[in-house]
């Protein structure tokens, strides 16, 4: 075996470090299941399934959760407070990549009683606590700060603003020559002007939080009144997310919406079926105003490490354990 | 010509988007937080040399294009274009320069090399990895300058210059790396 004992030293150094910050601030750390009955609808997620069996019964669906999410939400809503968790997630289908690995280390920590704004110096507080003398400037605080709107006008060189109805989008697309079908929903309209135009440009030189996305995309953050954007912002490091960010939605009623137009959406392309639970929506009411954020653990410690691959800080990685290899060409 | 889906594209794939022919340059997956699986591709167009930036689904249906390799010899270059003849049929084939930015530095007259067709259209030469190429002009090694991993900038036969480590002398073989234009390491004849 091939184990640099050194990297796994720091991975481990640092996880402690995740854990003394957040236990010198009160927060309560927590551990839910990572085998569910149902999960949080998100169409663009592809699921792991699994069957509890019984020579009794027919036995029961169960998923591996794609992030915490849905457990840590109960507890706020039955009125934990603030809470942080480092948990394996999954998440099906994607390209074994340097980003990418089909099971991954989450952090993920949500504070009542503040906004996602408020976060953002919280998240900056983790990184600086846990910076190594060989952290790269370009993953080290202060974090620079960019609206959606601001790096749309200056990388693919119009306002989103202007442009957010989709015959206008759909003419920024044909003016940049990215090629889209005709029947395209939003989402990934704005994705390939988004991944073609903006994202390769982002600056790289410090870390970067990309605020107000829009509200169009779905997500379980408010919306800011009067605009179209949403409280939610991903944090990006040497161009990679590193982080993900809401103000949490309170309303139950918006909660529901989601809940009913995700699922129909999830129901209508997923290729592995899933269990949204509407009892979770029920199970949300009095849900406290915060704000949470989950990390993918594995691309910090590449971040703070320097490393250029999350295969290079994770033990055992995909790519390397099956038995025939499933890489892809490069 | 074959349909597929854009998930399955790799590096070096030739695709055909708008009635163009292009080889992609890059491939990155991309799974944005909250939205669908995407590629992000740099084609190079293999007409013009242009570098075009696309982003698809990974469901997305492209166009391969079904190309194949010929062995032929080069030529010569005019300025515009590269020159080989195929080495069985004698057919002679021209490919834009301005597509194959660079490629002069490793084409030598009268050698043998892939050309890679589609029809009628030659669209690229394909290289080996690492090439094996004669030092033409070298400075001597100053004397005393013996610190280690000191280097200096010699010229090769195709014209390349290449960074080398400083014992390198004139006349000698040095290998290549293709891609990043690197010396590897020298050759013993």
């Amino acid at each position: 075996m091939n184990i640099d004992y050194n990297k796994l030293k720091t991975r481990s150094r640092l996880i402690r470090g995740i854990r003394d910050f957040f236990n010198t601030r009160d927060f309560l750390e927590v551990d839910t299941p990572l085998l569910s009955p149902e999960l949080i609808p998100e169409p663009s997620i592809e699921n792991f399934r699994t069957r509890l069996v019984s020579p009794y019964n027919d036995g029961h669906e169960l998923y591996l959760i794609p992030s915490p999410e849905i457990w840590m939400k109960q507890l706020l809503a039955d009125g934990s407070g603030d809470i942080f968790q480092i948990c394996k997630s999954f998440r099906n289908s994607e390209q074994i990549s340097p980003v990418h690995n089909p099971e991954f280390t989450m952090l993920e920590w949500y504070k009542t009683g503040i906004t996602a704004e408020e976060n953002i110096t919280l998240t900056e507080e983790l990184t600086a606590h846990l910076a190594l003398p060989s952290t790269p400037e370009a993953c080290r605080p202060p974090f620079r700060q960019m609206t959606m709107e601001e790096a749309f006008v200056e990388f693919a060189g119009f306002s989103l603003e202007e442009n957010i109805e989709f015959p206008a989008l759909t003419a920024q697309l044909r003016a940049h020559q990215i090629p889209a079908g005709e029947s395209e929903g939003w989402e990934v309209l704005f994705h390939k002007l988004f991944l073609t135009l903006v994202e390769p440009e982002l600056p790289q030189d410090r870390p970067l939080v990309l605020k107000n996305y829009p509200s169009r995309l779905k997500t379980l953050s408010k919306d800011i009144p009067g605009t179209p954007w949403s409280e939610r912002w991903e944090l990006y490091m040497r161009g990679t997310e590193i982080a993900n960010c809401y103000t949490e939605e309170t309303d139950p009623v918006k909660i529901r919406e989601y809940f009913r137009s995700e699922s129909l959406e999830k129901t209508d392309h997923a290729l592995v079926p899933v269990e949204s639970g509407s009892s979770w929506v029920e199970k949300l009411a009095g849900f406290p105003e915060s704000s949470g954020v989950a990390i993918g653990v594995d691309r910090l410690i590449t971040a703070l490490t320097g490393d250029k691959s999350i295969q290079g800080v994770i033990l055992f990685p995909l790519d390397d354990i099956l038995p025939i290899s499933k890489k892809q060409p490069e | 010509m074959g349909q597929i889906k854009a998930g399955s594209i790799a590096k070096g794939t030739f695709l055909l988007e708008k009635d163009i022919p292009f080889i992609v340059v890059e491939r990155e997956f991309v799974n944005p937080g909250k939205g669908s699986a995407f590629c992000r591709l740099k084609l190079k167009n293999l007409r013009t040399g242009a570098v075009l930036k696309v982003t698809h689904k990974t469901q997305d249906i492209v166009e391969e294009i079904d190309v194949i390799d010929v062995a032929s010899q080069f030529l010569y270059a005019d300025g515009e274009s590269y020159h080989f003849m195929n080495a069985d049929t004698y057919d002679q084939y021209e490919i834009p320069m301005a597509s194959m930015e660079d490629m002069q530095y490793f084409l030598r007259e009268g050698e043998s090399y892939k050309v890679v067709r589609w029809g009628e259209e030659s669209l690229d030469i394909k290289l080996p990895p690492k090439m094996d190429l004669i030092v033409t002009e070298a400075e001597e090694a100053v004397k005393g300058d013996t610190v280690q991993g000191a280097t200096k900038y010699v010229k090769v036969e195709t014209g390349l210059t290449v960074k080398v480590p400083i014992f390198i002398k004139e006349g000698e073989k040095i290998r290549i790396n293709v891609e990043t234009k690197e010396y590897q390491e020298r050759v013993n004849n």
